[in-house]
């Protein structure tokens, strides 16, 4: 009952609890390795935003983050449990960069946008597959999502390896893309670029359309009830589709930005997972726009100072990896709490 | 690079994409890492990030920021960020392995993998029609399988043939590519075909898709040729031997040059078998397999490639042979 009368906090504390936990069991983990917590997390946070260059360095990181909780959320929250954005990821990725080298003669205005809508192209194209399964034939599209990702990581790894490869590159990455091509830095010499905001915009965005619009509001009824929506009139096959391309789009520009933003060419290894930690920022906003955000950041803050923070100590990067790890299964046991209050209701 | 100073700063290495524990090209880099930094008494981090690729500006400009007198990167992706941020940090030198990146206080360290897979081929092309040694169909016919279709494979693969068709002019050399450095399943089927078209023995130049080449040469009688690192022990006996490339050596090298003032600065510091940088393995489980000429052989051509009555093709720097288009 209490949960009831106070749901702005209750709200709060859920997305909170999961980092405070892995917060609790980083540090058993740290005292129990001989290092002093409160000193390893006082160096996190100052590698993660102590100064101009460092949060620049936690933004860029949350940049990828940012659209892939995005591709993830627009899903779930239709009920749709995509699980396909590290796919688009890749081929958006090898998309931007291959149009990013091979239209490099193209004015900036022109080619930046070219790449990225076809990187998004790319993108929800590759859901349409899942997308006409679930709604039609109501093929789980859990599996079908996650196969597909297996595919996009090796065929962008066979092109990069073959037909694609830059000419007397002895590891498998293509061609730089055109200067043009380069999302323009907002914070020179940092990394962080304008591909952060666009991101950021379209997060908020989509808060905007989630909760004012008509589109938003049936795409949610969706999610929580498919039935009573039925009932009411909504086509609830064409929302999936629809939500499911519209996540691929997400992820497919995730990977544009990303190399147009940062990397500037397709490489091998050019995700390290960003499609599946988006999918525990997803479940650790509950979906909202402010959430994905918050979570992201979080993310971002994680992965810049885990790896700056070995400059100055001895703490190995597990450390870090187990706290993301820490934070995400809280996550999920927070939503699997949610759905089964959901259901009761 | 004032000498007095530089020695006291603290020293770098980022490591690259599949981190420690890869029991091989990363694994290798930090032991000679470490084992410089201890003995010039230097001060020394390895950098490991699960997110290296999207880093590279971010993890060597703090580095550069926070003191670091010397930068060393394992990851080839960062090339290009590398050589931008040397720009901006004149007190602070870097590394970089495998390529030629331009700037006063960068190094670029690269190995000269053809000198050791010329005498990979030889090794290979003498046992093939030797059917004293186990397994043997006597038949002049070996392979080689390479990860992707590159200058930077083919350096290898150009090597191998040279070394093989000047012990035996009539030798065939099966050549494929796997498009893939990651799947061992790939380099078994490929290995298979090979050996069951006549192939002796199958060099690897595959990364991880060259352990499934290894996995064939065991399930088959036939033997395999190890890359990077000393692979003989992964299947003992179904490896002939390994071409090693002395990562922990360049590494060694370049942080003991930079403690004593010496940093090759602006250089392209090469590795081949004058410097120990690449060679055979020991062949611990294969040695007393092979006739004691046929090693001695391998020895002499091994004095004639560092002599320079012996010049092996590079395929980086003279393009593709005749013998190989």
């Amino acid at each position: 009952m209490g949960v009831a009368m106070l749901p702005a906090l209750s709200r709060a504390a859920g997305v909170a609890a999961p980092f405070a936990l892995a917060v609790v069991i980083g540090a058993i983990v740290l005292a129990a390795t001989g290092h002093e917590p409160l000193g390893v997390y006082g160096l996190m946070a100052s590698e993660a935003f102590g100064g101009e260059r460092r949060i620049a360095a936690t933004l860029t990181a949350a940049t990828p983050l940012l659209l892939t909780g995005l591709a993830a959320a627009v899903a779930f929250r239709s009920g749709i449990f995509n699980v396909g954005a590290e796919g688009c990821f890749y081929l958006g990725g090898m998309v931007a960069a291959v149009l990013g080298f091979a239209l490099g003669d193209w004015p900036s205005v022109l080619l930046i946008p070219v790449a990225l809508v076809g990187a998004a192209i790319v993108g929800g194209l590759w859901l349409v597959g899942p997308g006409v399964l679930r709604a039609r034939l109501g093929v789980d599209e859990v599996v079908t999502t996650l196969m597909l990702n297996f595919i996009a990581v090796d065929l962008t790894s066979w092109l990069v390896n073959g037909p694609l490869l830059a000419r007397g590159s002895a590891n498998s990455a293509t061609a730089p893309i055109a200067v043009g091509a380069e999302l323009p830095r907002l914070l020179p010499p940092t990394t962080l670029h304008l591909g952060f905001v666009i991101s950021l915009a379209l997060v908020a965005l989509y808060g905007l359309w989630s909760r004012f619009t008509v589109a938003g509001f049936r795409s949610r009824i969706v999610g929580l009830n498919a039935r009573f929506s039925r009932a009411v009139g909504i086509h609830v096959s064409s929302t999936f589709l629809r939500m499911m391309v519209l996540s691929g789009l997400i992820g497919g520009l995730a990977g544009g930005i990303h190399a147009l933003g940062l990397v500037h060419r397709f490489v091998a290894g050019f995700s390290p997972g960003y499609g599946f930690t988006g999918i525990a920022i997803a479940l650790l906003g509950r979906n909202s726009a402010l959430g994905i955000i918050l979570a992201a950041i979080v993310f971002g803050a994680l992965s810049s100072a885990g790896a700056t923070m070995q400059l100055f100590s001895d703490v190995p990067i597990e450390i870090v990896e187990i706290m993301q790890g820490a934070v995400m299964i809280f996550a999920v046991a927070k939503f699997g709490f949610g759905q089964a209050r959901g259901a009761r209701a | 690079m004032s000498t007095a100073l530089a020695a006291e700063k603290p020293v770098a290495l980022i490591i690259a994409q599949g981190g420690l524990g890869d029991q091989s090209y990363n694994d290798l880099a930090y032991a000679g890492f470490k084992k410089a930094v201890a003995e010039a008494k230097l001060e020394g981090k390895p950098v490991e990030s699960k997110d290296v690729v999207a880093q590279a500006a971010d993890i060597l400009r703090r580095a550069s920021d926070a003191g670091f007198g010397l930068v060393v990167d394992l990851e080839y992706s960062h090339g290009d960020a590398l050589a931008t941020v040397a720009k901006d940090y004149a007190g602070t030198d870097y590394v970089i392995l495998n390529q030629v990146k331009p700037g006063a206080n960068v190094a670029s360290v690269l190995f000269q993998e053809q000198e050791g897979s010329y005498l990979a081929g030889a090794l290979a092309a003498l046992v093939a029609t030797d059917t004293s040694v186990k397994g043997m169909n006597g038949k002049p016919i070996i392979g080689v399988i390479g990860g992707t279709k590159s200058v930077g494979i083919d350096k290898f693969i150009v090597g191998y043939i040279q070394g093989a068709r000047d012990m035996n002019p009539k030798v065939e050399v099966k050549v494929a590519y796997s498009n893939n450095f990651g799947d061992p399943a790939i380099g078994l089927q490929m290995a298979k075909a090979m050996y069951d078209g006549g192939a002796n023995v199958v060099y690897q130049v595959a990364g991880g898709t060259g352990l499934g080449v290894i996995q064939a040469a065991k399930e088959t009688g036939h033997y395999a040729i190890g890359v990077d690192t000393d692979q003989d022990g992964v299947a003992p006996g179904a490896v002939l031997t390994s071409m090693i490339k002395r990562t922990d050596v360049a590494v060694e090298t370049v942080v003991k040059d930079y403690a004593a003032g010496k940093f090759p600065g602006g250089k392209t510091v090469t590795l081949g078998l004058a410097e120990d940088g690449v060679g055979l393995s020991p062949m611990k489980y294969t040695h007393d397999l092979i006739p004691a000429a046929t090693l001695t052989k391998i020895e002499s051509v091994k004095k004639d490639i560092l002599s320079g009555k012996i010049k092996v093709w590079n395929v980086v720097d003279q393009g593709y042979p005749d013998f190989f288009k």
